[in-house]
């Protein structure tokens, strides 16, 4: 995942918030529709139960106000046995509902004699009617249900539903209501006025109903019994009981009790009870028949609607994220093909390659600042670099002169002291460490003549190359004036005129020197604002040589300068130094000083002349270890073997 | 190194602490310069609180003494302390300028 390009991380996250908003409003919209469609359904399946309760029972009445005004006439009237047939074949003619009719006396109630009284007129399926008497030893009409039933309960009731074997081979009921002769104690029943009903037209009504693709309404006798159901072959042959029964559904059961005890409501059923699936089950009574009406409606097929709408919601979905997936695509590949351009261009630059041609991104975006900023860094970086090498090159140029410089201001300066004839009557060496690659220090010995040896050790007021010419200048001078002539102040009398000159720059010089008679000792020497000297007599402390007053060289023309002598004996030394030494400083910011120098020659004194000028140069650079080296050190050291040795 | 300066009747005072080398120097030279153009040219320089001074520093005083020659001005020291007092007497400065020993005299004989 973290090593995933740009657009898959994009095209990730993008779908994943996608697919969640649009998986919640699916699953809100799914639930809430199928609510609503099933609430819809079921007042769809109530209004409809209603309305066919509601035709058959219009039916029913007109039927049952037949033989309610017929059983009501004979009550009132008297009527001759000659009449019965008419006012049955009237029943018939005149209500085309009504499939038969009959009229049936009790023995003897009409006329003496007749002991079984009951015309009956049907209609035949031509349409034309038909009369007969009903009656004999074979149809013993007092046992049947439609005449015993009434006249055991005293009021009108419609029989079962029932096979007419007789009469046009269809399920029959018959409505029946008894009438009486006499009022209140006197009253007698005299027989029952009927109606029959042919139900094949109940059953069309009933079948009329569709519900979707396998849903149905069927309707139950008052004993269970199916009257009406798509499947003919449950028809008067079996109950809800008998199916509860087979099928062990205490539910089922329940529902048909309730059904038939003229209960209303509605019931979730399992699949294979009254259908394959799931499915609803409506019921209403119908009253006056005490009969019962029930819709079934398959559940899959009641949200069949809402199935097909959340498929095709889902479908709708699946394109618009498989579009969506194709348009962040396209947007993250227009985001990233130049951000690849551009780290495959950075990466040639970071290989070094600043002419790596950057992509051209004209875009006022992001991308495009990006783009810009890179060729921004690109440039600087190529004249940084460009800029770098001059520099570079210049340094190393300028390097290379002052190595050149060094290597040329260090052959001035004498390295080995000219072998003397015969005799040695005295030892110098000197060390000179510039602070930076050339210095202003200087140092110079020679000699004169065979006797008498010069020697000097001055340090120019600056570092460096200007120092470094002052120095040469100044070395040369010291070197011509004192080959000249013998007394050190005027040497350096001279050479400060000559210094002078046109100096605005003030640079100065101070300077020690002297000059040594190599035969008797003798020492004489002169200062131009120079440290004074340490002297180490044989068998004595080290101490600071006096030295004349004199100003520093290259100033003042009118300075003067004295000379100073001293005899050395065999075994002294001289130490001649400058600042570069007492002015060292360490990592605690002190100074070398007078008295770190007066230490180390006390331990070093009797050295050679090297090693004594080498002692103190390591012990100067010790003591500002870590320290960067300020100023230009020299040591000169000098010793005096005598004129016998 | 710092500089502090002020003016006191005919006299400008700079007294200067600190150290005053190679990289300081400039400093002092440039400023005194500067004082020196606008028209003072009695320096009296106090180095009550000055602890070290290289031979920049002295070439920087040699500068400023020149241009205050070329003026017509003077450039006098006061209030030495030991080392530097030890670098006026070796470079034999006290020959070249006026040094007293602290500012009060240094304003009383100029």
């Amino acid at each position: 995942m973290k090593n995933r390009g740009l657009a898959f991380k994009l095209i990730l996250f993008t779908l994943s918030g996608t697919m969640a908003v649009f998986l919640s409003a699916f699953a809100y919209f799914y639930v809430s529709s199928k609510d609503s469609m099933t609430k819809c359904v079921e007042e769809n399946a109530r209004n409809l139960t209603h309305s066919t309760v509601h035709q058959i029972e219009k039916v029913l009445e007109g039927v049952q106000k037949v033989p309610l005004n017929y059983a009501s006439l004979l009550s009132a009237r008297n009527f001759e046995a000659g009449d019965i047939a008419g006012l049955v074949e009237r029943m018939v003619s005149t209500n085309l509902e009504i499939y038969g009719a009959a009229i049936a006396f009790e023995p003897d109630a009409l006329a003496a004699g007749a002991y079984y009284f009951a015309p009956y007129c049907y209609r035949k399926d031509d349409g034309h009617l038909m009369n007969v008497m009903l009656g004999d030893e074979s149809y013993h009409y007092f046992t049947m249900d439609w005449y015993q039933i009434p006249r055991e309960l005293n009021r009108a009731a419609w029989t079962e539903p029932y096979y007419d074997e007789g009469g046009g081979n269809m399920i029959m009921a018959t409505f029946s209501v008894p009438f009486y002769k006499g009022k209140d104690a006197e009253k007698r029943f005299q027989g029952v006025v009927t109606a029959d009903i042919a139900l094949h037209g109940l059953q069309q009504i009933v079948s009329a109903i569709r519900l979707y693709r396998s849903g149905y309404a069927f309707l139950i006798s008052r004993n269970g019994v199916f009257i009406t159901h798509p499947d003919s072959r449950l028809v008067m042959t079996n109950s809800i009981f008998s199916i509860a029964e087979v099928k062990n559904s205490s539910l089922l059961r329940r529902i048909g009790k309730d059904m038939i005890n003229g209960g209303e409501g509605l019931a979730a059923l399992e699949s294979g009870l009254l259908l394959p699936d799931k499915c609803r089950l409506y019921y209403a009574p119908l009253s006056s028949i005490g009969w019962s009406l029930g819709v079934v409606i398959p559940e899959h097929e009641l949200l069949e609607g809402v199935h097909r709408l959340g498929r095709m919601v889902i479908l709708i979905g699946l394109a618009g994220v498989f579009l969506m997936t194709i348009i962040v695509m396209l947007i993250a590949r227009r985001i990233t093909r130049p951000l690849k351009d551009l780290s495959a261009a950075t990466v040639e630059i970071a290989r070094g390659d600043l002419d790596a041609k950057l992509p051209d991104i004209q875009r006022g975006d992001e991308i495009g600042a990006l783009a810009r900023s890179f060729e921004e860094m690109r440039l600087a970086l190529k004249d940084y670099i460009k800029h770098l090498t001059e520099t570079t090159s210049a340094k190393e140029r300028i390097e290379s002169e002052l190595k050149i410089a060094r290597n040329i201001q260090m052959s001035f300066l004498p390295r080995a002291f000219p072998p003397l004839t015969g005799k040695n009557p005295m030892e110098i060496s000197a060390r000179l460490e510039p602070a930076r690659e050339i210095g202003g220090d200087l140092y110079d010995y020679s000699l004169i003549d065979d006797d008498h040896l010069f020697f000097a050790v001055g340090d120019v007021s600056d570092k460096g190359i200007p120092a470094a010419l002052f120095m040469a200048v100044t070395k040369t001078l010291l070197k011509g004036i004192a080959e000249t002539g013998l007394d050190p102040a005027r040497i350096l009398n001279r050479c400060n005129l000559e210094l002078c000159g046109e100096n605005d720059s003030m640079m100065f010089v101070t300077v020690f020197c002297g000059v040594l008679d190599l035969r008797t000792g003798r020492l004489k020497y002169s200062n131009a604002g120079h440290e004074p000297p340490v002297i180490v007599r044989r068998d004595a402390q080290p101490e600071f040589l006096p030295v004349p007053e004199g100003f520093l060289l290259g100033v003042e023309e009118e300075s003067s300068y004295q000379t100073m002598e001293i005899e050395l004996e065999p075994g002294d030394k001289l130490i001649v130094y400058t600042d570069g030494v007492t002015e060292a400083v360490n990592a605690a910011g002190e100074f070398y000083s007078h008295a770190n120098l007066m230490a180390t020659v006390r331990s070093c004194w009797s050295l050679s002349v090297e090693g004594i000028a080498t002692e103190i140069l390591g012990s100067v650079k010790l003591f500002s270890l870590g320290i960067p080296q300020a100023d230009d050190i020299t040591v000169l050291a000098l010793s005096f073997a005598g004129a016998e040795v | 190194m710092e500089l502090y300066s002020y003016k006191q009747d005919k006299f400008f005072i700079v007294k200067v602490s600190g150290r005053m080398d190679a990289i300081t120097a400039p400093e002092f030279e440039k400023s005194c310069l500067g004082w020196i153009e606008q028209g003072d040219s009695a320096l009296v320089v106090d180095l009550e609180g000055l602890e070290y001074m290289s031979s920049a520093g002295l070439r920087s005083i040699l500068i400023v003494g020149k241009k205050l020659k070329s003026v017509g001005g003077s450039l006098s020291f006061s209030s030495l302390t030991p080392n530097v007092a030890h670098v006026f007497s070796i470079s034999s400065f006290g020959s070249m300028f006026p040094v007293y020993d602290s500012l009060e005299k240094a304003l009383g004989n100029s």
